[in-house]
């Protein structure tokens, strides 16, 4: 299917990648930021000194958009104080000092031998909820309030006027949202006995009538996929194949264009509003185990990667870990970096402190040397090539809304799209002249919002 | 030692394709043209060229120490406007023809609007208008190639008698065995050069095919009309600057479109300009006209957008 074209190709081998997970050690103390996405911070429940354990519920959300926090390992709360967090802003945070032994706390044992489908989507929701889930599809916000559960649909303005859309279909995407990560490829390739259950928690609650699977071609074998499309005999679960190499295809917005052909309204939409619900494959099988399991989520899988790295690969780290003991984890760095990213080379943020904690929304940890960078520098005068536009997923003109920006000409930026960009980074990358257009249309945005 | 890390916005990695690469690409791809045209009307061509080259590149270093500005001949581009410039030069014009068209085409094309990105008109073919319109007998004095003997190029020879191209092998046209501008005599060589371009995806394929196929459309259809008197499809296409302007000038970035509709409206009425200018208008071969006249089209052409991505109405 040639439902998305545009965006650009990296080479095979630019991006290829060893899908083995490797474990890292226990770090010795994490960092745990209070505040987490777009709601209010969470309270604190202990206090400084306390021994906690694994697990054990440290702050509760006060309210429906934020979440819980647990303790990702055991030892003592050393302190609550304002550190970097992974947007690299001081925010209160929980830093605990490890003792190195991982008690996990006592998990209540009445589990009810339920079956999965008796489950009401408001038992399963507070069951995700508890468990302190993350959806980073669109921005990183806590999964429930992302999903749409079916008997509280959601409203959106489009047009001036409210669309009420149910789901109708759900997105399970095992592409990853670059071609450099690879978490979602690696689970995707494995088995895993919380998917399926993962897919029906999300089946009940948005009650899609059809589920989607999106795989990267060049990746593979899909073997429990397979087996999860063939053992549905009412058909209604189904496999598209793209080309994952193709940036930026496994961002949300060109996703569902490839996979359904369907476009989210922009700006400001959500796959909400074309009726679908997407999440990765990551995701979903952390809803299964949080249903299954009923325990919060304190590791995560991310890919470490970069020219300056010794090991790269999919990690398994817990979450708060500082990027200091992941990358001394991982062997340490075999030259001097460049730069430190969080996220993916492509749409990921630079860093200068290795400090800073690996959060639930961390999908990459990239250590890129001197050789890989190219900085815009000196940038020049836009030569009106046109390859911004050949690859520019959402069909703007970068080059031409970077003059604007450049100019302060915030207006016709406007009006020419800038909000519909989805900041992937296609049109720096291919551009001659160098220009920082991401950089420029951020600028334009913010200062568009500010005023 | 404290480590500092580089901090910018994303994304990270870049392409390794920049402007210089781009202009040294084209050059490349002029090479076939060149040594063709030192092949066909020696030593002279090269005087032509290496004159062209060195004033494009000196006047815009002149330009831009007197203005304070950063010095720009490291991207090529001063000397490819230079070598673009002596390839649509008739070969035997006086050495001073290439000296005041580099001077005009980096002064007058490109530096007063203010340099690489911001000119409108293609630079060489501003000087070649300048040079046309102050000296027209030495802009059009051709000779054989191989020789000195004065000659007509084939669109010339048409102007004067519509039923001469059956004069003129469609295969001296292809190999330039024929009187002409430097690099634009040989077909063949502008071809090669053309390919490698593509190749490389430093032009794509929008503005040269719709060009042609303008060109093509119109020629079949007078070819139709009257096979005495409109020549076939083959020679309009293999004549003039005709392939030199729709593979290296027409796609030339900073003067034409950006968008997919855009380029290939750009190409295809360029194409269809430069048969009207070449069968009723007052020159042979119209194609640097048709060019420039749908350079200054060319922030129309800008509207053609492709449809936004989930675009709606905010009424």
């Amino acid at each position: 299917m040639a439902l998305f074209t545009k965006g650009i190709t990296f080479s095979k081998k630019v991006t290829t990648l060893t899908l083995e997970v490797i474990d890292t050690p226990l770090p010795q103390r994490v960092i745990l930021p209070l505040k987490q996405y777009i709601g209010e911070a969470s309270q604190p429940v202990v206090g400084k000194g306390e021994t906690v354990t694994t697990g054990q519920l440290i702050a509760t959300a006060p309210t429906d958009t934020s979440l819980p926090l647990h303790a990702t390992i055991s030892g003592t709360i050393k302190d609550i104080t304002d550190y970097e967090d992974a947007t690299g802003t001081p925010s209160p945070c929980l830093i605990i000092e490890g003792d190195g032994t991982d008690t996990w706390a006592e998990t209540p044992t009445t589990k009810e031998e339920k079956a999965l489908s008796s489950f009401s989507p408001a038992a399963l929701i507070e069951r995700i909820h508890a468990a302190g889930l993350i959806t980073t599809q669109l921005a990183p916000v806590p999964l429930t309030t992302d999903l749409v559960p079916i008997d509280q649909p959601k409203t959106h303005l489009i047009d001036g006027q409210r669309i009420t859309k149910k789901i109708d279909t759900l997105l399970i995407t095992a592409l990853d949202k670059e071609p450099f990560l690879g978490v979602n490829r690696s689970l995707a390739g494995q088995n895993n006995k919380d998917l399926a259950d993962g897919i029906t928690a999300l089946r009940i609650i948005t009650g899609a009538s059809f589920v989607r699977f999106v795989v990267d071609t060049h990746s593979g074998p899909y073997t429990q996929i397979n087996e999860l499309v063939a053992a549905d005999e009412a058909e209604t679960t189904t496999l598209t194949a793209v080309n994952g190499r193709r940036f930026p295809i496994g961002l949300a917005i060109p996703v569902i264009k490839a996979a359904l052909g369907r476009e989210v309204p922009l700006p400001y939409g959500h796959p909400r509003d074309v009726g679908v619900a997407l999440y990765d494959i990551a995701t979903a099988i952390a809803v299964g185990q949080a249903v299954n399991t009923q325990l919060p989520q304190v590791d995560s899988l991310i890919t470490v990667g970069g020219g300056a790295l010794s090991t790269t690969g999919i990690v398994r780290v817990r979450i708060g870990t500082p990027i200091r003991e992941v990358i001394d984890a991982c062997g340490g760095f075999r030259e001097e970096p460049a730069k430190i990213i969080l996220g993916g080379p492509m749409t990921g943020m630079a860093h200068y402190d290795l400090d800073i904690p690996i959060t639930k929304e961390t999908e990459g940890l990239f250590a890129l040397s001197h050789d890989e960078i190219q900085l815009s520098g000196d940038y020049r005068q836009c030569i009106n090539c046109g390859r911004c536009v050949a690859v520019c997923p959402v069909n703007l003109l970068p080059g031409i809304l970077s003059l604007y920006c450049a100019k302060d000409r915030f207006d016709m930026a406007e009006a020419d799209g800038l909000f519909q960009c989805i900041e992937c980074g296609c049109c720096d990358y291919v551009c001659p002249s160098r220009r920082p257009m991401v950089h420029l249309f951020r600028h334009a945005k913010r200062q568009v919002m500010e005023t | 030692m404290e480590t500092h890390y580089i901090v910018s916005m994303s994304p990270h990695l870049r392409s390794t394709l920049s402007i210089e690469r781009m202009m040294q690409t084209v050059l490349i791809g002029l090479i076939p043209a060149a040594v063709m045209a030192l092949y066909l009307f020696g030593i002279k061509s090269l005087i032509i060229m290496v004159l062209a080259m060195a004033t494009a590149v000196i006047v815009e270093t002149v330009i831009e120490r007197l203005t304070n500005q950063p010095l720009t001949y490291k991207d090529c581009h001063a000397i490819l406007t230079g070598v673009m410039l002596a390839l649509i030069l008739p070969p035997s014009v006086p050495w001073w023809i290439p000296v005041i068209g580099a001077g005009v085409a980096i002064i007058l094309g490109k530096m007063v609007f203010g340099g690489l990105g911001n000119y409108p008109f293609n630079p060489p073919l501003v000087a070649w208008v300048v040079l046309k319109l102050s000296w027209p007998e030495r802009m059009s004095f051709f000779i054989e190639p191989h020789t000195a003997s004065q000659a007509l190029t084939p669109l010339m020879a048409l102007k004067e008698d519509p039923s001469l191209f059956y004069s003129y092998a469609m295969g001296d046209l292809f190999l330039g065995n024929i009187p002409g501008a430097l690099g634009t005599v040989c077909a063949l060589a502008v071809l090669i050069g053309a390919a490698f371009l593509l190749y490389r995806g430093v032009i794509r394929w929008h503005i040269p095919i719709s060009f042609l196929g303008g060109v093509a459309l119109f020629a079949a259809i007078l070819h139709a009309i009257n096979p005495d008197i409109y020549p076939p499809v083959i020679f309009h296409l293999l004549s003039g600057g005709l392939l030199l302007g729709a593979f290296f000038l027409a796609p030339e970035p900073v003067t034409s479109p950006v968008t997919p509709t855009g380029m290939l409206l750009f190409g295809f009425l360029a194409g269809i300009l430069t048969m009207i200018i070449r069968m009723w208008g007052a020159y042979p071969d119209g194609t640097f006209y048709a060019i420039l006249i749908m350079n200054a089209a060319t922030p129309l052409f800008n509207y053609l957008k492709p449809k936004e991505y989930g675009r709606v109405n905010r009424a």
